[in-house]
C-alpha cells in the first residue's frame, strides 16, 4: 500500500515537471529578453566630448522594446524666473523638483502610448506624463506649483541633452528563434560621471512581460580625475597653483615681448 | 578641437575659448579693466555654468592683468602708493559687499539688487565717460586743449584738501589725502561684491574722475589693482567653493596674455580721451544687453541654483 502510494506520487511528479518543461519550452526557444552596454566604462579624458554607445541584446520575436538609461530619481533645486514690477524678467526664487533623475534617455521601437498601457508607463516610469505623475514640484515654502514648471524643467533637461524620448528608433534583425536589436546612440559629454542604468523592457499586449537591465560607468581618468580630486581635497594648494601659473604665465609673455618687440 | 573641463564638467571647443580669451585680454591691457562684466556672460553663453564662470574668469583675469600690468610698469604707468591704497580699500569693501549679499540672499530680493546696481552703475559711468570724452575730443580737434586734466586739478581743494595725510603721488602727478583713494577703494569693492565682479570698469573712472589720474598711469595701475584682487578671489573661490575651473583658465590666459599685450601696443598709439570714449561705448553696449535681458522674456525660466 505504502508503495503505490510513492508510486503514484512519483508519476504525479513526474508529469508536473514534464507539464512546467512543456509550459517553459516556448519560451525557452524564443530567445530570452537579453541586455548588454559597450562599452561598460566610458573614460573622461582630456579630449572627451561624449562618447558612441552601443546597447545590444536579444528578444523575443513579436514584442515591443523599450530602452531607458537613467539615474535613480532625486531631488533637484532650480531657480526660477519671474516677472519682477511687472516689467523685469527676474530670477524670483527656489524651486524643488522631487524624484527627478538627472539622466533620462528613452527609445522604442514604437510610440509609447500605443504600446503600454498607462498603467504600465506609470509603473516602470516611461514617458514625460509618467514622471510627471510622480514628481513633486514645490516652491521654497514647500507649496505645490503649477504643472508648466515641470514641462519647463523637461525642456531645460532636453536643451542640456541629457534627457530625450526618441520613439520609434530601435531597429531589429529577425532571426530564427527571436530579434537581435541594436541602438548607437550619441552619448552626451554634458551627463555628469557617474554610474548609469540601462534596462530594457519587452512590451507585449499594452504591458511588460520580460525585463533585463545592466549598467555602465562614465568616469573621469588621469589628469581630469587628479585634478578634479585635487580641487576638493587639497582646495588652498589648488588655488595657490592656479594663481601663481597663471602669474608666470602673464609676466612670461610680458618679458617675450619686451624681447620680441622692443620697438614699442 | 574639443577639450573636457574636469570642474565645470562640460566640453568646450578650446580654439573659441582662447578666441574669447585674446579678444578681452586685448580689452584689459587697452583700458585697466578685468573685463570680468564681459567675459563672465560669454562663458555662460558657452555652457559654462555661472559660479564656475566667475571664479574661473578671475584665475585668467590673474594672467592677464599680470601680463599687462608688466608691460604697463616697465612703460612708468603704475602708480604703486595709489595702486596699494586702492587695493587695500578694495579688499576691506569686499568684505563688506560679501556680507550684505549674504544679508539680501536671506531677505530675497537680491538679484533685483544686483541687477539694478549693475545696470545703474554700467549706465551712469557709460554715459558720463561718453559725453566727458566727446567734448574733450571736439575741444582738441578745436585745438584748445594741451592736458585736459591739469587745470581741473587745481579746482579741487576746499574738503579732499582739508583732509589729512596728503601725500604727493609722483607718478600719477597728484596730491590727495591717503585717505581718498582708501576710501574710494572700499566704495568700488562693496559694489564690485555685490555685483559679483572685479570692479575694474568703476575703478577706472572713479581714478580718471575723483583722482584725476592722467589716462596711461589709469591704465597701469588699474591693472596692479585688478591683479591683486582676482588673487585673492581666485583663491577663496577655490578654497571655499571648487569652482576655479584650471583647464579653462589655462585655455582663456594662453588667449588672453597675449591680447593684453597686444592691447597695452595698440594703447599707446591712442590719446587718453580716445581710451576712454571706446570703454564708454562698450560699457553702453554692456548696459543695453543687460537691460534687454531683463526687459524680454527668457527662452527658459530655470536654470540651476546655486550662485548670483
Amino acid at each position: 500500500m505504502k508503495r503505490t502510494v510513492m508510486t503514484v506520487l512519483k508519476q504525479w511528479a513526474a508529469v508536473a515537471v514534464a507539464a512546467a518543461a512543456m509550459i517553459a519550452l516556448p519560451a525557452a526557444a524564443q530567445a530570452a529578453l537579453t541586455c548588454q552596454v559597450n562599452p561598460t566604462k566610458v573614460p573622461i579624458t582630456l579630449s572627451y566630448h561624449g562618447a558612441k554607445l552601443t546597447i545590444s541584446g536579444q528578444s523575443a520575436l513579436n514584442d515591443e522594446l523599450v530602452l531607458k538609461i537613467s539615474t535613480p530619481p532625486k531631488d533637484a533645486a532650480m531657480k526660477y524666473k519671474g516677472k519682477a514690477a511687472g516689467l523685469f524678467w527676474m530670477k524670483k526664487g527656489t524651486m524643488e523638483f522631487k524624484g527627478v533623475p538627472q539622466v533620462y534617455l528613452v527609445s522604442s521601437t514604437a510610440k509609447l502610448n500605443l504600446i503600454l498601457s498607462d498603467a504600465e508607463r506609470q509603473q516602470y516610469q516611461l514617458g514625460y506624463d509618467a514622471m510627471g505623475n510622480a514628481v513633486k514640484v514645490e516652491d521654497s515654502k514647500g507649496q505645490p506649483v503649477e504643472r508648466k514648471w515641470f514641462d519647463e524643467f523637461i525642456r531645460f533637461k532636453e536643451k542640456e541633452m541629457v534627457y530625450n524620448i526618441q520613439e520609434g528608433t530601435i531597429t531589429r534583425k529577425h532571426g530564427e528563434n527571436g530579434n537581435a536589436f541594436e541602438v548607437v546612440m550619441d552619448w552626451p559629454y554634458q551627463a555628469a560621471p557617474g554610474v548609469y542604468n540601462v534596462e530594457v523592457f519587452a512590451v507585449n499586449g499594452g504591458k511588460v512581460v520580460d525585463k533585463a537591465a545592466t549598467t555602465f560607468e562614465v568616469e573621469r581618468t588621469g589628469l581630469i580625475a587628479a585634478l578634479s580630486k585635487m580641487a576638493v581635497d587639497q582646495a588652498a594648494l589648488y588655488g595657490i597653483m592656479a594663481v601663481a601659473i597663471a602669474m608666470m604665465a602673464g609676466f612670461a609673455v610680458g618679458v617675450i615681448f619686451k624681447k620680441g618687440g622692443g620697438s614699442h | 578641437m574639443y577639450m573636457y573641463l574636469p570642474i565645470a564638467l562640460t566640453s568646450v571647443n578650446y580654439l573659441v575659448v582662447v578666441g574669447l580669451g585674446l579678444a578681452v585680454g586685448l580689452l584689459s591691457g587697452l583700458f585697466g579693466v578685468g573685463g570680468g562684466f564681459l567675459m563672465t556672460p560669454l562663458l555662460m553663453m558657452i555652457g559654462i555654468p555661472p559660479t564656475i564662470a566667475a571664479a574661473t574668469d578671475a584665475n585668467q583675469i590673474v594672467a592677464a592683468s599680470a601680463s599687462g600690468c608688466f608691460s604697463h610698469w616697465r612703460l612708468g604707468n603704475v602708480d604703486i602708493k595709489m595702486g596699494l591704497l586702492l587695493t587695500l580699500g578694495g579688499f576691506a569693501g569686499g568684505a563688506v559687499g560679501v556680507q550684505v549679499i549674504k544679508a539680501l540672499l536671506a531677505a530675497g530680493g537680491a538679484d533685483f539688487l544686483i541687477k539694478m546696481t549693475y545696470v545703474v552703475m554700467l549706465g551712469v559711468v557709460g554715459i558720463f565717460m561718453f559725453f566727458e570724452s566727446l567734448s574733450a575730443l571736439k575741444k582738441q580737434k578745436a585745438g584748445t586743449t594741451k592736458e585736459h586734466h591739469a587745470p581741473k586739478a587745481e579746482k579741487k581743494g576746499g574738503f579732499f584738501a582739508s583732509l589729512p595725510m596728503q601725500t604727493h603721488f609722483e607718478k600719477s602727478g597728484v596730491t590727495h589725502s591717503a585717505l581718498v583713494p582708501l576710501v574710494l577703494g572700499v566704495f568700488v569693492g562693496v559694489l564690485a561684491a555685490i555685483m559679483g565682479v572685479g570692479g575694474g570698469f568703476i575703478m577706472v573712472p572713479v581714478m580718471i574722475y575723483m583722482l584725476r589720474m592722467p589716462m596711461h598711469v589709469v591704465v597701469g595701475t588699474g591693472l596692479f589693482q585688478v591683479l591683486f584682487t582676482c588673487i585673492e578671489v581666485t583663491i577663496l573661490q577655490a578654497y571655499s567653493n571648487h569652482t576655479v575651473d584650471f583647464f579653462l583658465a589655462l585655455l582663456l590666459l594662453i588667449g588672453s596674455v597675449f591680447g593684453a599685450q597686444i592691447g597695452t601696443a595698440l594703447g599707446k598709439k591712442l590719446h587718453g580721451d580716445q581710451l576712454k570714449i571706446l570703454l564708454a561705448i562698450i560699457v553702453l553696449v554692456v548696459t543695453v544687453k543687460i537691460v534687454l535681458e531683463l526687459v524680454l522674456e527668457p527662452s527658459i525660466l530655470l536654470s540651476y541654483a546655486g550662485g548670483h
